[in-house]
């Protein structure tokens, strides 16, 4: 279940009104942003805001507020009040703004809606219903619209609406829990139910979860600490992947190889053998990378990926030299999960947008070599051989936004130095994008992975030698982590 | 004999191996005349729903299918396609089972991609496997059986279906082949005890 706290503003402050009454106005807030930002450190990912001088007027009017808001956070924002034309919608759209929400004009102007529907998707577009003795009423609560409940869920589903916020009048601001007999009944109209009003508890929360709610909005009962907001989310919006440890090795001549700098490579055995050593004890993912290919223009060898995709049954990712669609087509038909593409995305920043269109984002993997220069790092090609001058931070949020599925980061400075992770480096990166960030090079010690999940936020991590040589077994590392708290799949 | 369908929509071969390394005897077919009564059916796939149920329709598999006796197991998009219609494309799909598949919430990572917790009720497709194990999921849309089709389900963000069965009909949302050796037992369990 999702969970949105809630900001309501008049006049550029962050206020509550009991039962939707102007004239029971509380200021919580001269800052909204503030507000905002301690919720998402608090854990919440969403966002939900009234507007309402705009919902009073018919248009919306705290957009300066809502713009700050966007820009200080990475908080996944709706909001509601007053939007009653196609041009206030595209408004909020255009600053940024994931969903927009209708009450008022939805009952009033289904054209609008309809409009709405057609040209931004079902995601973006969610109906807000406010009721008392299961009528519908608009504009602020004050005026009855003559619908009785149901029969506006029934049109609602007709017109392709997927979402609604359901806020039973009684309830709201009242913190004497919701009416979850009516609640109970318009979630079993199949639409997806955000319920508001009257939620002042964990009690109440786990109940909405229960009966099945999409999400729960909770306002007073967080500014009157009746509901711990980290406590919620951590409860009941339950996101968590297990954290991936990942062997990578380093393929030359068809024989895994290791070396320092990419440099100095000595023989550590055979892929095929290495890769089920690995899925048997637990690996949860396994990287192979061609590093003859870049270096002497040799494509990967097709026939080993096939090999190693018989022996094994986790997710693999290989790379190495791949420059064009049809070395990604070959690699995914060869039994590759994934394909890891690197001095090509720099080079050539189309491939990776034309490659997440045909095979899908998930299958791509942008891998970043990056080295410190000065204070920041700047992004090398050529397997470490070239410095471009592009600074790597910069160019993890290009690839992102061209498609890149994950990004596998690995540091120059660290690589083969077993020193640690440049958890610097990682942080910056994990904190910029919404994409996970697999942590590579320079992991010497069981403590290196707990650090980089710990300090950098990373969702993987990814080692080589220690690996191959026996210095850390994936057995131990893992349950060295989950003794440290770390997610892990066991 | 396990026939694995092939309507074009991503690489089989894993699916292949997984069986291989059952010991069970298995064939990609890419036509419904090929369909034998006494085998088992593998639909998995990955890819958008739209082109998938154009091919589907186009070989005929979409009528052969859903009239199907033969115990079936539909993977991941394969999964998806037994339900009624699909937010992906706005697409009507196979409507072996009711209800329909939607998109991740806005706001979420999508796709999902990695290993989460799946609890199940007692399936048999589930025997032996221990509650909240963790499987490989790529997906970024889920489905929302109307009936009581559910026998898993999973958190991310919302909770949601990660199983399905309605009597020969079995889905899975994660992929049992990319989900190592637990992932080798949901697909030993589909062909000793479904």
């Amino acid at each position: 279940m999702l969970i949105f706290p809630a900001i309501d503003i008049i006049s550029g402050e962050c206020v509550r009104l009991t039962q939707g009454d102007y004239s029971k106005k509380q200021t919580y807030s001269k800052n909204p942003t503030k507000i905002a930002k301690k919720f998402e450190q608090d854990g919440a990912s969403f966002l939900h805001i009234v507007d309402l001088d705009g919902a009073k007027i018919g248009s919306p009017r705290n957009l300066a507020q809502i713009q700050a808001i966007l820009q200080n956070t990475n908080l996944s924002v709706q909001v509601g009040g007053g939007i009653r034309s196609f041009e206030d919608a595209k408004k909020l759209f255009d600053l940024g703004v994931d969903r927009i929400i209708l009450g008022t004009s939805a009952v009033s102007d289904k054209s609008l809606l309809k409009k709405l529907l057609e040209k931004y998707c079902s995601q973006k577009i969610v109906v807000s219903i406010d009721a008392r003795d299961e009528k519908v009423l608009v504009e602020g609560w004050l005026k009855n619209s003559g619908k009785t409940l149901f029969e506006f869920l029934d049109e609602l589903k007709v017109l392709g609406v997927k979402t609604i916020i359901f806020t039973d009048i009684k309830s709201d601001g009242m913190m004497e829990g919701p009416n979850f007999s009516t609640i109970k009944q318009v979630i079993a109209s199949d639409l997806n139910v955000i319920v508001a009003g009257g939620i002042s508890s964990i009690k109440d929360l786990r109940k909405l979860k229960e009966i099945g709610a999409y999400g729960a909005i909770i306002g007073k009962a967080l500014y009157e600490e009746m509901i711990d907001l980290s406590q919620a989310v951590k409860q009941f919006q339950v996101n968590k992947l297990a954290k991936r440890i990942i062997p990578c090795m380093d393929i030359k001549n068809g024989r895994v190889v290791k070396g320092t700098f990419f440099k100095d490579l000595k023989d550590a055995g055979d892929p095929v053998e290495l890769g089920k050593k690995y899925s048997n004890l637990g690996a949860d993912e396994i990287v192979f990378l061609d590093i003859t290919a870049t270096i002497e223009r040799r494509k990967t060898l097709y026939e080993l990926v096939k090999r190693i995709a018989a022996n094994i049954n986790i997710p693999f990712t290989v790379g190495g030299g791949i420059r064009s669609i049809s070395d990604i087509r070959n690699l995914l038909n060869s039994g590759a999960d994934k394909v890891s593409i690197g001095s090509a995305a720099v080079r050539n920043s189309e491939l990776v947008q034309k490659a997440a269109k045909a095979f899908g984002s998930q299958c791509i993997v942008i891998s970043v070599d990056a080295k410190k220069s000065g204070k920041s790092w700047n992004i090398f090609i050529d397997g470490g051989r070239t410095d471009t001058g592009i600074d790597a931070i910069q160019f993890a949020g290009t690839m992102e936004r061209l498609g890149g599925g994950e990004l596998l980061v690995n540091s120059l400075d660290r690589d083969g130095t077993k020193q640690g992770y440049d958890i610097e480096l990682l942080k910056k990166i994990a904190s910029s994008v919404s994409i996970p960030v697999i942590a590579s090079s320079g992991a010497g010690k069981e403590k290196d992975f707990l650090e980089a999940f710990k300090k950098a936020d990373v969702d993987a991590v990814l080692a080589a030698s220690v690996f191959h040589y026996g210095q850390i077994e994936v057995p131990d590392l893992k349950k060295y982590l989950q003794a440290n708290a770390i997610t892990i799949r066991s | 004999m396990i026939q694995i369908i092939d309507y074009g929509a991503g690489n089989l071969q894993s699916i292949k191996n997984a069986l291989e390394k059952l010991g069970a005897e298995s064939e990609v077919i890419s036509s419904p005349q090929e369909l034998i009564t006494d085998a088992k059916i593998i639909f998995a796939g990955v890819g958008a729903a739209g082109s998938a149920m154009a091919n589907l329709r186009k070989s005929g598999f979409d009528k052969a299918l859903t009239k199907l006796k033969n115990p079936f197991l539909g993977i991941c998009l394969g999964m998806q396609l037994l339900f009624e219609r699909s937010e992906e494309d706005a697409v009507e799909c196979l409507g072996v089972l009711k209800g329909d598949v939607r998109r991740f919430p806005l706001g979420l990572t999508v796709p999902q991609i990695g290993w989460n917790k799946v609890k199940t009720n007692d399936s048999a497709l589930f025997k032996s496997i221990p509650q909240e194990s963790y499987f490989y999921f790529v997906n970024s849309y889920y489905a929302r059986p109307s009936t009581n089709a559910l026998i898993a389900e999973t958190e991310y963000g919302i909770t949601f279906c990660s199983a399905v069965q309605k009597e020969n009909f079995y889905g899975v949302q994660f992929h049992p082949e990319k989900s190592g050796e637990i992932g080798q037992k949901i697909l030993d369990n589909f062909i000793k005890l479904c």
